[in-house]
C-alpha cells in the first residue's frame, strides 16, 4: 500500500517557523543604510490640487529626499488595467486608474501626494508636517445615485461622467416569467463597505544592487510575477533583473493582489534613484485610507415564482460604489452579477449594474469579491418569497435547486473569467440535509419556544451557495529530487497562510511516495519561479496544486525510466515505495532516490540525447473554466431586541469543495472565513460621512470581532470531484464569508419574527439593528407573541 | 458637524463688538491659541495647538477671515485651519443682541473636520468642539471683564479705545 497524503490530517508544516518566530515578513527586511519613506496624504475627499511646497520638509535634517508628481518625471504614469473587462455585449467600461502621486486632483482621503524619504521613519513622519498641501476643495461625490446625476461633480473630468461601467446580462425572457408568476416579491438592499482588516499591512522594501544590475524587491503583494513583470517594464529592466520576494505575508484577502499600489511603484524607483535601499511599512492609519476596500452596492431585485415556490426568474438592477478609481475592471460587480444565481435553477435572468466612481478609496476585491452581494440578495428575495407562500425556508431552496442531471449547467452568462458561467458539478440537496441536522432545524421551533418562555428570543437560518472558483488562466510548478533524497517544489503564487505548504508537499509526497517532511515548498520568489498569475479567486489549491501535482508525476515518470536503466528492468517492473524504487517483488534490489538523482546527473559519460539530467520537472496547469464550490450555512442567533445585540449561538457550515487536500486546512479556511464573515454582518462598517471622510479609521472604531463573538464552527465536508482537474479540487478560501450575512439576517428576523422586522441591508449593527426594531410594524411593548 | 448656542456677555454690544474684532483678544479666547495676526480687513492668521482624542496636540494654522459684518449685531467668520493630521473649515454666523446692560451672543458654526483627525478622533469632535466653545467664551467673558474693569480705572488699552 503506497502512502496517502491527499485528504489527510496533515499538520500544517510551515506553522513552526510561524510560531517559533522564524518566519520572515517584508518589515523583517532591514539592510545595511536603509532609508525609510512616509506618504503626505490627501486630507480631502476630492479637491483641486493647487501646488505642493515641500521645501521645508527638504531642509530637515535626515530627510533625504521628498518627491511629488513633479518630480517624477516620466515616471509618473496612472497604473496598469489589470483585469480587462469580459467582452460581453454592449459593455462599458470607462477606465481611470490610480497615479503614484495626485497631480491636479485629489479623488480620496489618503491619497499619496509626496512621497518622504528619510534615514528612520521617525524623521519621515515628523517631516510630513513640513509639506505643504495647498488644496481647493470641490463637491465630493459619496453617494451612487447622486454620482450619476448630470449636475453632479465629475471626478474623472477627461471621462466626463462618473460612470464606470454599464452591463446588461439576460438569459431566457424575464417579462414572460412575470407575466405568469403567481408571486412577484421586490425589494431593494443595500450591502455597504467594510475593511479586509489583515493583520499584517502592507510593505514594501527595495534594494538595487548596481554591480549585479539587479532590483531585489520584498513586497507583501499575492502575485509576485506579475508584479515583477510590471514594475521591470515601468523601471525599464529586463524582467530577468528583477526579482520580488512575497515572504509570508500576514493575510491578503484579495486588496494585496497585484495592485500596483502607489507605495509599490515608488519604493523600487527610490531605492535605483537613491542607491540605497529603501523601505515602507503601511501603518493602521494609512491601511484604512490606502488599502483597497469592500464595496457598497445597492440593489433593485425581483423574484418571479410559481404558487409551489419555484423560480420562474430573477431581475436584478444594481448600483456599484468602485471608488476613486478602477484598476480591477469588472470583476467584483460581475461576481454579484453571476453567484446572485446561486444553486437554484432560474429559468430566466435579467441583470443589469452600473459601477459608478466615488470620492472614496478604491474597491477592488476583499475575500468573497462581490459574490456575498449577489447572495445575499437571492437568499433574501427566497425568504420573502416563502413567507408569502407560506413555505419553510428550507423547502424553497430545496425544490429550486439544480439537480445531478442538471451539470454542467450553463447559465448563459458570462463570468470573471471571460468564460460562460456554466457550473462543473454540485450536489446541493444532501448538503443542506445535512445542514438542517447539525444545526437542528426539526426540533428548532420547540427549543425557540422554550428560549422564549425564558426570556430569550432565538432565530435560526438557513442559506446556499455557490462559490466559482479555481479559474485560469494558469499556475506552474517545478518539483525537483535532490541528492540529498529530499523533494523542493517551487511554484509561483504567494502564500497569505492558506497552508500552501503543507497542501502542495501533500500533493507531491503522494505522488512520489516519499514522506511528506521529506517535501520542501517555496512559493513567492520569482527567481524560484517565474511563470504564474498569483493568489486569488479561491484558485491557488486547485490551479498551482494541479501544476504540482502535473510536475509530480513528471518527476515520477523520471524516477521509474532511470531506475529502469539502472536496476536493469522494465520500468513497468520498477515500483516506488517509501523514496526507493525497487525491481517489483525484490525489495533488496532496489535504490533510494537520492541516489537516482545523483545517476541522473552524472559528471562522466553522457546523458542519453532526448533526455534531462536530474530527476526535475515543471509543469503548467490551466483548466477552461473554474470548478464550483458550494455549500450551506445554518445559524442559530440570539437577539436581545432591548439592547439589539445578537450573539451567534450555533453556526453550521457543510462545504463542498471537491476532494479536500487537508481537512485541516479547508476546516481553518471555513473557520476564518466565517469570522470574516460576522465581522461583515454584524461589527464591521466603514463609515464615511457624506463629505467623503472616513469616520471610524481605527480599530477603536471600527469593530472586528473577537474570539468572543465568533462561535466555533461545526463543520461537515461533502465531496463532489470536480471534473475539471486530475485531483478534483474545488477552492474554498472565500466559502465561509460570502453566505454570512444572509444567514445572519434570515435568523434575526426569525429571532424578531412577531415584529415584523425586515432586513435588507448588510452590515447590520446593534444600532442599526436597534432603529430597525423601533420602525418594526409591531413595537416590542405590544407583541403578545409567547 | 454643527457648534451652536448662545452665551451672555455682561458688558454693552458695542464694546463686545469692538473685542470680538481684536486679534489679542481672540488669541487668548481660543484653547490652544498661540499666535493671531490681524492681516487685513476682517483677516486675520496665526497658529493655534490641539490634539483631540488619540490624535497628539499639534500645531495647525489658521486663517480667519470676517464678512457680512453689520456693526454691532452680526457677522459671518470663515475658519480655515491645516496641519499634518488635516484640516477643519467651516463658517459660523455671529449674532449679537441687545440685552439691557449686557449682550447676547448667538453663534451657529457649520464645520467640517477633514483627514486623520477626522478618522480617528470621530467619537470625540462633538465634545471637544463643544468644550472648545465653552472654555474660548468663558476666557473672553473674563477678558471683557478685565478689560472693562481696567477701562473703568481709566487705564491705557480700555475697551473701544
Amino acid at each position: 500500500m503506497s502512502r496517502r497524503y491527499v485528504g489527510e490530517w496533515v499538520p500544517r508544516n510551515e506553522d513552526s517557523r510561524l510560531l517559533t518566530g522564524h518566519a520572515v515578513f517584508v518589515d523583517d527586511v532591514r539592510l545595511e543604510g536603509m532609508l525609510h519613506v512616509a506618504f503626505v496624504r490627501s486630507d480631502h475627499a476630492h479637491a483641486v490640487l493647487r501646488g505642493v511646497d515641500a521645501s521645508a520638509a527638504r531642509a530637515r535634517p535626515g530627510v533625504v529626499a521628498v518627491y511629488t508628481a513633479e518630480d517624477l518625471g516620466d515616471y509618473w504614469r496612472p497604473g496598469p488595467l489589470l483585469v480587462p473587462p469580459p467582452p460581453i455585449e454592449g459593455v462599458v467600461f470607462n477606465l481611470a486608474t490610480q497615479v503614484p502621486l495626485a497631480k491636479d486632483r485629489l479623488r480620496h482621503v489618503g491619497e499619496p501626494v509626496a512621497m518622504i524619504v528619510a534615514e528612520s521613519r521617525y524623521i519621515a513622519e515628523d517631516a510630513l508636517a513640513d509639506v505643504v498641501v495647498d488644496a481647493e476643495p470641490l463637491e465630493p461625490v459619496t453617494d451612487l445615485e447622486r454620482a450619476l446625476d448630470p449636475d453632479a461633480p465629475v471626478i474623472h473630468p477627461q471621462l466626463g461622467t462618473n460612470l464606470a461601467a454599464h452591463v446588461v446580462q439576460r438569459h431566457g425572457d424575464y417579462e414572460a416569467a412575470r407575466a405568469r408568476a403567481d408571486v412577484v416579491i421586490s425589494r431593494r438592499f443595500h450591502y455597504d463597505r467594510g475593511a479586509s482588516a489583515a493583520i499584517e499591512n502592507r510593505a514594501v522594501a527595495a534594494r538595487w544592487d548596481g554591480q549585479a544590475g539587479e532590483l531585489t524587491i520584498w513586497d507583501t503583494t499575492q502575485a509576485p510575477i506579475p508584479i515583477r513583470n510590471g514594475l521591470a517594464g515601468m523601471l525599464g529592466l529586463m524582467q530577468s533583473q528583477v526579482r520580488v520576494v512575497a515572504p509570508f505575508v500576514g493575510g491578503g484577502f484579495g486588496p494585496k493582489i497585484m495592485m500596483f499600489y502607489p507605495e509599490e511603484v515608488l519604493v523600487p524607483w527610490a531605492a535605483i534613484r537613491l542607491g540605497r535601499p529603501v523601505k515602507w511599512t503601511e501603518d493602521r492609519q494609512e491601511n484604512f485610507f490606502a488599502t483597497t476596500q469592500e464595496r457598497s452596492q445597492v440593489h433593485d431585485a425581483e423574484i418571479a415564482l410559481s404558487r409551489d415556490g419555484r423560480i420562474l426568474g430573477v431581475r436584478d438592477s444594481f448600483l456599484h460604489d468602485t471608488g476613486a478609481y478602477d484598476p480591477y475592471g469588472l470583476t467584483v460587480p460581475i461576481n454579484s452579477q453571476c453567484t446572485l444565481l446561486g444553486p437554484y435553477d432560474v429559468p430566466a435572468y435579467d441583470a443589469e449594474f452600473r459601477a459608478v466612481f466615488t470620492n472614496r478609496t478604491t474597491v477592488t476585491p476583499v475575500r468573497g469579491a462581490g459574490r456575498q452581494h449577489g447572495v445575499f440578495v437571492m437568499e433574501r428575495l427566497l425568504d420573502f418569497a416563502a413567507r408569502e407562500l407560506g413555505m419553510d425556508a428550507a423547502e424553497i431552496r430545496r425544490v429550486n435547486y439544480l439537480v445531478q442531471d442538471d451539470f454542467p449547467h450553463d447559465h448563459k452568462i458570462l463570468f470573471q473569467d471571460f468564460q460562460p458561467l456554466v457550473y462543473d458539478s454540485g450536489n446541493y440537496r444532501p448538503a443542506l440535509e445535512k445542514a438542517l441536522e447539525l444545526i437542528g432545524w426539526e426540533g428548532f421551533p420547540e427549543e425557540k419556544r422554550r428560549a422564549r418562555e425564558e426570556g430569550r428570543r432565538l432565530g435560526v437560518g438557513v442559506v446556499s451557495y455557490v462559490e466559482g472558483t479555481g479559474i485560469g488562466p494558469y499556475e506552474g510548478a517545478r518539483v525537483t529530487i535532490e541528492p540529498s533524497g529530499r523533494v523542493r517544489v517551487a511554484t509561483g503564487l504567494g502564500t497569505q497562510g492558506q497552508g500552501h505548504y503543507t497542501a502542495f508537499a501533500q500533493i507531491v509526497a503522494e505522488a512520489l511516495d516519499v514522506d511528506v517532511a521529506r517535501v520542501a515548498v517555496v512559493t513567492g520568489d520569482t527567481r524560484e519561479f517565474n511563470w504564474g498569475t498569483g493568489t486569488f479567486a479561491s484558485r491557488g489549491a486547485v490551479v498551482a496544486g494541479s501544476a504540482c501535482h502535473a510536475a509530480a508525476q513528471a518527476v515520477r515518470a523520471k524516477v521509474l525510466g532511470v531506475a529502469a536503466r539502472v536496476l536493469g528492468v522494465p520500468e513497468s517492473e520498477v515500483e516506488l515505495r517509501d523514496g526507493r524504487a525497487a525491481v517489483r517483488g525484490q525489495p533488496e534490489r532496489s535504490l533510494p532516490y537520492g541516489e537516482l538523482a545523483l545517476m541522473a546527473n552524472p559528471l562522466r559519460g553522457g546523458v542519453t540525447p532526448g533526455t534531462e539530467p536530474g530527476l526535475e520537472a515543471t509543469a503548467y496547469f490551466g483548466p477552461d473554466r473554474g470548478s464550483t464550490a458550494s455549500g450551506v450555512h445554518a445559524v442559530v442567533v440570539e437577539v436581545d431586541p432591548e439592547t439589539a445585540m445578537a450573539r451567534f449561538v450555533r453556526y453550521v457550515v457543510v462545504h463542498d469543495c471537491g476532494k479536500l487536500i487537508n481537512p485541516v486546512l479547508v476546516e481553518g479556511q471555513v473557520q476564518g472565513g466565517v469570522a470574516h464573515g460576522i465581522g461583515n454582518a454584524f461589527f464591521e462598517k466603514l463609515h464615511y460621512d457624506e463629505s467623503g471622510q472616513l469616520q471610524n479609521a481605527s480599530f477603536a472604531d471600527y469593530l472586528l470581532p473577537t474570539a468572543l463573538d465568533v462561535p466555533e464552527v461545526i463543520m461537515a465536508h461533502r465531496e463532489t470531484p470536480a471534473p475539471m482537474n486530475p485531483l478534483g479540487l474545488k477552492g474554498v478560501g472565500e466559502a465561509g464569508c460570502i453566505p454570512t450575512g444572509a444567514a445572519f439576517a434570515q435568523a434575526v428576523e426569525d429571532a424578531l419574527s412577531d415584529l415584523g422586522v425586515e432586513i435588507r441591508e448588510i452590515p447590520l449593527s446593534p444600532n442599526r439593528l436597534f432603529e430597525l426594531l423601533r420602525e418594526a410594524p409591531v413595537p416590542l411593548n405590544a407583541s403578545t407573541a409567547p | 458637524m454643527i457648534v451652536d448656542g448662545e452665551h451672555t456677555f455682561s458688558a454693552p454690544r458695542e464694546t463686545v463688538w469692538t473685542l470680538l474684532q481684536d486679534p489679542e483678544v481672540l488669541v487668548k479666547a481660543m484653547p490652544g491659541a498661540k499666535r493671531l495676526v490681524a492681516t487685513g480687513d476682517g483677516a486675520y492668521e496665526g497658529v493655534i495647538r490641539i490634539g483631540v482624542g488619540p490624535v497628539t496636540a499639534a500645531e495647525w494654522s489658521l486663517q480667519v477671515l470676517l464678512s457680512d459684518r453689520v456693526p454691532p449685531e452680526s457677522y459671518t467668520m470663515q475658519v480655515d485651519s491645516k496641519g499634518a493630521l488635516g484640516f477643519t473649515r467651516g463658517n459660523a454666523k455671529v449674532e449679537l443682541l441687545d440685552e439691557t446692560g449686557a449682550t447676547r451672543m448667538r453663534y451657529r458654526a457649520d464645520l467640517q473636520v477633514g483627514g486623520k483627525v477626522a478618522g480617528v478622533g470621530q467619537r470625540l469632535l462633538d465634545q471637544v468642539a463643544k468644550m472648545m466653545t465653552k472654555q474660548g467664551l468663558e476666557a473672553l467673558s473674563r477678558e471683557m471683564e478685565h478689560r472693562l474693569a481696567r477701562g473703568a480705572a481709566g487705564e491705557p488699552g480700555a475697551a473701544g479705545a
